[in-house]
């Protein structure tokens, strides 16, 4: 250890004061950052210093997958196979009805699937990453669902590594609807009293619209973002109404954040990106 | 300068195993907070100018993955960092008690500063964060931080 001197004495004491308000300083500079440049200074450091640990876990997480997902895989696929055969006759169904009416053949978005890496380092409480990124087509706000329903939206994309938030993020908003396309709203998370107890709201549902306990939410499709029909979670109770105006209803979520191991990332239309047309 | 170098070698495992653990095994919140351990050892070892540097690199390190309140990490281990090495000239004590209160105090303090810093819409429940979450993680962190340092032996010639 060094000598113990007073600062008194330390013809460097005040520098030493001025080195450390300096430091300080920075790190406030650092946290009134626009996001832009908060981006900026994150990405760099993922891609560079923290990068061997990201592979590290990239890699531990595909071997375990490997080990443990082989037998689950062979009944999802039996199970897949099955509702396929029942889907491909709906599909031709569809197909000659829609050429009757003289509709337009519909864009079905395509996904990608990915690896869900999630660090745990204190703030990184609504974020994880996927082992996707522009060099398999991922564009920034991208939507990322499991066979749950929605779990989140892709907010920056690197080459191989894209960071996504989850519905738990104050930032998540998604345009909802009930799955008879009666009732419209927007959905938006609140924090619980712990984070454990997170969950959605449904804001914005027209007055005389009552959605009973257990009604399904998917997504309406509307703002571009997300495909419409992905399921966001069910009715639990009503959470607030403002009398001959609106109500809003607090929802049991689909998907649980901390669950998550594999997602499916939206790919969008190849030109414009966007998921519904 | 042995010691010195102990010292440093410990502090600079101790950060590469704290982001092993959080970052690439995502250990979840069992991964003690090692980062603030190497942290509060490496700043007795310096003046505070380079101490609130060395806490400002680890938080900007620990920020990179927070979306939410980027910076907030930079903020509490740079003031912990010029705290910590103010500490030499109150506390002379190495003894193994002092060891652990000042693990334990450094990490709660960090934990509150980080609270503090974080905005007013993401900062998560008072009770919640410092008193339920935050004095188990100091004590945690104040055993782990003395088990390494008894093994690495970085601070072996000054206790008593």
């Amino acid at each position: 250890m060094p000598p113990y001197t007073t600062e008194a004495g330390d013809t460097g004491g005040r520098k030493q004061w001025g080195l450390a308000f300096l430091a300080i300083g920075m790190a406030f500079v650092l946290l009134y950052l626009p996001p832009g440049a908060q981006q900026s200074i994150a990405t760099g450091l993922r891609g560079s210093i923290l990068y061997p640990f990201i592979l590290t876990q990239e890699a531990l997480a595909r071997g375990s997958t490997a080990r443990a997902t082989v037998l689950g895989m062979q009944e999802e696929v039996e199970a897949l196979a099955t509702r396929l055969t029942t889907l491909s006759t709906l599909e031709e169904e569809n197909r000659r009805l829609r050429g009757l009416l003289g509709l337009q053949e519909r864009e079905v978005p395509a996904f990608l699937g990915a690896q869900v890496l999630r660090p745990s380092t204190r703030g990184s409480e609504s974020l994880f990453l996927v082992d996707v990124g522009t060099l398999n087509g991922i564009r920034p706000h991208a939507p990322v669902i499991t066979p749950e329903g929605l779990a989140g939206v892709v907010r920056e994309v690197g080459p191989r590594i894209s960071v996504a938030m989850d519905w738990t993020h104050p930032d998540f908003r998604a345009s909802a609807m009930t799955e008879d396309g009666e009732a419209y709203g927007m959905v938006e998370p609140r924090r619980g009293e712990f984070r454990e107890v997170d969950r959605l709201l449904l804001n914005g549902i027209a007055y005389h619209e009552v959605l009973a306990p257990g009604t399904l939410i998917l997504t309406s499709g509307r703002g571009g973002v997300y495909p419409r029909g992905i399921v966001l979670g069910t009715v639990d109770e009503q959470a607030e109404e403002e009398a001959g105006w609106r109500r809003s209803y607090w929802l049991r979520p689909a998907v649980s954040p901390g669950a998550i191991t594999h997602v499916l990332v939206g790919l969008g239309d190849r030109a414009t990106g966007e998921m519904e047309p | 300068m042995t010691l010195r170098v102990g010292v440093w070698v410990t502090v600079s495992i101790l950060a590469v195993l704290h982001f092993l653990l959080h970052i690439g095994i995502g250990a979840g919140r069992w991964a003690p907070d090692l980062l603030t351990v190497a942290l509060l050892l490496g700043v007795r070892e310096v003046r505070m100018g380079p101490a609130a540097t060395l806490g400002l690199a680890f938080g900007l390190l620990e920020d990179v993955f927070s979306l939410l309140s980027f910076g907030a990490n930079a903020v509490a281990m740079a003031v912990v960092g010029a705290v910590g090495s103010r500490t030499r000239d109150f506390f002379v004590g190495d003894s193994l008690l002092f060891l652990l209160c000042y693990l334990g105090m450094g990490k709660w303090f960090r934990d509150t500063l980080h609270w503090l810093a974080e905005g007013e819409g993401v900062r998560g429940n008072a009770f919640q964060i410092l008193v339920l979450d935050g004095v188990p993680q100091a004590g945690y962190v104040a055993v782990i931080g003395v088990a390494a340092f008894l093994v690495s032996g970085a601070w072996r010639e000054t206790i008593r």
